[in-house]
């Protein structure tokens, strides 16, 4: 268990800024343009 | 869906562009990030969770897309001085796609207008009386309304496109939000070309 702690907080340091700025970057504009534009259509009509 | 492709497609490509140019791709500073998320979140409850958007009431589910939209506005107008040139033309169409969607919500009652045959074309097998004019389509964002009663229907569901399984309706906003999406991941480069000259020339 420890050890996969270690090797957990290891992966997660070798994240730098750059990759966790890409992946905010990412996820502000999916749900951006997820708010902004079409949506599925009609939600559960049909289905 | 087609926005989602769109994100993905312009991060993708700006990839590709970074490793054709043997450049490290660089991705925008944005600001705010936290408001995107406090505008979904209503949205997500209207519209996508099952488990909620089924008892929210037609009323609270426009002013959760007009109030969200809004939110979002705000968060382009904040990340739309950028400093270089092609990066703020992105947040730009953003913004732009964004306006003309609000624009025909708000002068439609407050969802978003799709014609009656637009949705025949795309939900041919929906259960006879699921859908009728001038009402709400099922729980999404939309409001089925014949064109001529429509203000502003060029601005409205109207682009149809044929998908394996399901056609899409999407709108000039949508086009434009998408474009903006894709421009925005797309050519953010570190060139020098792309700043922005500071001595007037």
């Amino acid at each position: 268990m420890e050890y996969k702690l270690h090797q957990l907080k290891l992966s997660l340091a070798s994240l730098d800024s750059r990759h966790v700025r890409i992946a905010l970057v990412l996820l502000s504009l999916t749900l951006f343009v997820m708010g902004a534009g079409a949506p599925e259509m009609g939600g559960d009509l049909g289905r | 869906m087609l926005l989602v492709i769109a994100v993905f497609a312009g991060f993708l490509a700006g990839l590709l562009r970074a490793w054709l140019s043997n450049q490290r791709y660089e991705i925008p500073q944005i600001s705010h990030s936290w408001l995107v998320l406090i505008a979904f979140l209503p949205q997500w409850l209207a519209f996508y969770l099952p488990a909620t958007r089924r008892s929210i009431p037609d009323q609270w589910a426009i002013a959760a897309l007009i109030g969200s939209q809004v939110l979002l506005l705000i968060f382009v107008w904040r990340n739309s001085y950028q400093p270089r040139y092609r990066n703020r033309l992105g947040f730009w169409l953003l913004g732009l796609g964004l306006i003309l969607n609000l624009t025909v919500i708000l002068l439609n009652g407050g969802l978003m207008p799709i014609s009656p045959e637009n949705v025949s074309r795309l939900v041919p097998d929906a259960a006879p009386g699921s859908w009728q004019i001038n009402s709400r389509l099922g729980t999404g964002k939309d409001i089925v309304l014949a064109v001529d009663q429509t203000r502003l229907w060029w601005l409205s569901d109207h682009f149809l496109l044929p998908l394996p399984g399901r056609d899409v309706a999407f709108s000039l906003g949508d086009i434009i939000i998408a474009a903006g999406a894709f421009f925005v991941l797309c050519v953010w480069i570190r060139t020098q070309s792309d700043l922005i000259p500071t001595d007037g020339n």
